[in-house]
């Protein structure tokens, strides 16, 4: 299992010396801090899954000694351990470029990784090969400009919503959402083994 | 003598293609080639053997063991060629190789060694800038380098030139020579097999026709060739297939013993070629 997530970064060797210059290029273009980490946790994953929606990958994978559980395990488990190396990283650079960020742009950026990680993965193993990537890169980009502007939106025309939110506690709202972000991503994880387990390959 | 694999009863349905009941045994310490024409269900059987596939009914047994409950094991011990690259083509053989052998508890890696030097492989070149018959060596020295017992291989002299067939199948010879190894390989090269099959299981249209082994093939199929008058109702019966000419008619037997005591010297029998076989089997069984 372990070998299957530490494989990502064999894969991905050429791409990951882009990471840094990625981060770099955004701290410089003064975007948002969690903009930053979340494109940050979700560059080793989202280029693995690209890989793995392909046949051959799951042909191979398939026939060495894995399981089908285990396979999805590593997609699953494996995104949450880059997605900490990547906050460590980022955090880390961030720092060193004097850069003001909050545990809220943390929070924030999991929260959306979780969930985008949680409505993407499953996307690879139900449809065919070939449309998917292109398909969540736009809709990352379009997510990423657009959202901003319906939580703002949202923020000023909802305001039941906003008040409930507001009034909660601030511990409550992050345990809450915390809760809410794992159970969404644990959901999705069993029904992409579901999934899996009756894949012709 | 102990099965290596077992199908039982296994189906398989497509939408347009189906491999129906199908009851096939691979023994241990033999090199089995399975034959068959393009889309005959050769890749499907295959796929099911290394689960990649689920049959709808029937069940598969590698080792003895199933998959629902011993996939890991099963697979530790098989090693597997496929037709095309499985490999991440960007990649190089040391990554590859880095990707590939923690997954198995047996990996050798100075066998692996040993095969890259004896094919001459580089370890720094990208595999997809590999020719075809490079890219055949170097899955055969990752599925030759854990020590596995059984290797399953689909299709692997295809695209290969004549030389490095030859070249491959003396290694098969080579490996088998440790006892415990079956080989299991499917291909639509017929002379391959002349060379170092024990067996020949042979399938058509999604139905195994015969699993014998190449003695018995050669004692058993043949082709009579003679004039139109030999043949009526009761001497058709002897056929698989018959082709017919306006002068006369070229036929497969499956049952030589039978043919040569029906026609004598009146017709003209000869041992049957697999290429025979698949051919006359292609036109459908014809028993009439």
């Amino acid at each position: 299992m372990f070998n299957l997530i530490r494989r990502d970064v064999i894969l991905q060797k050429r791409l990951l010396m882009l990471f840094i210059p990625c981060l770099l290029f955004l701290i410089i273009m003064d975007a948002n801090p969690a903009f930053i980490f979340l494109f940050a946790s979700i560059y080793i994953p989202f280029n693995t899954y690209a890989y793995d929606e392909k046949t051959e990958t799951n042909i191979l994978l398939n026939s060495l000694p894995y399981t089908r559980n285990e396979i999805i395990a590593s997609r699953y488990l494996g995104a949450l351990v880059y997605m900490v190396l990547a906050v460590a990283i980022t955090s880390l650079i961030l720092l060193l470029f004097n850069r003001s960020f909050t545990i809220i742009d943390i929070a924030l950026s999991i929260g959306l990784f979780l969930l985008f990680v949680a409505i993407a993965l499953p996307l690879f193993y139900i449809f065919k090969p070939g449309y998917i990537s292109p398909i969540l890169m736009f809709s990352f980009i379009f997510l990423a400009i657009i959202g901003p502007r319906i939580v703002s939106f949202a923020a000023d025309h909802l305001t039941v919503v906003t008040n409930f939110l507001i009034n909660l506690s601030n511990p409550i709202l992050y345990t809450g959402s915390a809760l809410a972000a794992l159970t969404v991503y644990g959901a999705s994880w069993g029904f992409t083994t579901f999934v899996y387990k009756y894949k012709a390959l | 003598m102990d099965n290596v694999v077992e199908l039982n009863n296994v189906t398989k349905q497509f939408k347009d293609f189906s491999v129906t009941d199908l009851n096939l045994q691979v023994k241990r310490g033999f090199v089995h080639g399975f034959i068959g024409a393009n889309g005959a269900g050769k890749s499907t059987t295959i796929k099911m053997m290394m689960n990649l596939l689920k049959p709808d009914a029937g069940d598969v047994k590698v080792f003895g063991l199933d998959y629902k409950s011993h996939e890991k094991e099963i697979k530790e011990r098989i090693g597997f060629v496929y037709d095309g690259n499985v490999f991440f083509e960007g990649m190089n053989l040391k990554d590859i190789k880095r990707i590939v052998a923690p997954a198995y508890k047996h990996w050798d890696d100075d066998v692996f060694k040993k095969y890259i030097d004896q094919f001459e492989l580089p370890l720094n070149k990208s595999i997809k800038r590999f020719s075809k018959g490079m890219q055949m060596k170097a899955s055969l020295a990752i599925a030759l380098s854990h020590h596995a017992e059984l290797i399953i291989m689909d299709e692997p002299t295809a695209g290969l030139d004549p030389i490095f067939r030859r070249e491959l199948l003396e290694l098969l010879q080579e490996i088998m020579i440790d006892g415990n190894r079956t080989i299991f390989f499917s291909t639509h090269i017929t002379t391959d097999l002349d060379r170092i099959a024990d067996y020949i299981a042979f399938i058509n249209k999604g139905q195994l026709i015969f699993n014998k082994t190449i003695h018995e093939v050669s004692e058993s199929y043949a082709i009579v060739k003679g004039r139109k008058e030999l043949l009526d109702r009761d001497t058709e019966k002897a056929f698989v297939n018959i082709h017919q000419s306006s002068v006369g008619f070229e036929a497969l037997t499956d049952d030589l013993a039978g043919a040569e005591n029906t026609f004598g010297d009146s017709a003209v029998i000869e041992r049957a070629t697999l290429e025979d076989i698949m051919y006359y089997m292609k036109g459908g069984m014809q028993h009439v």
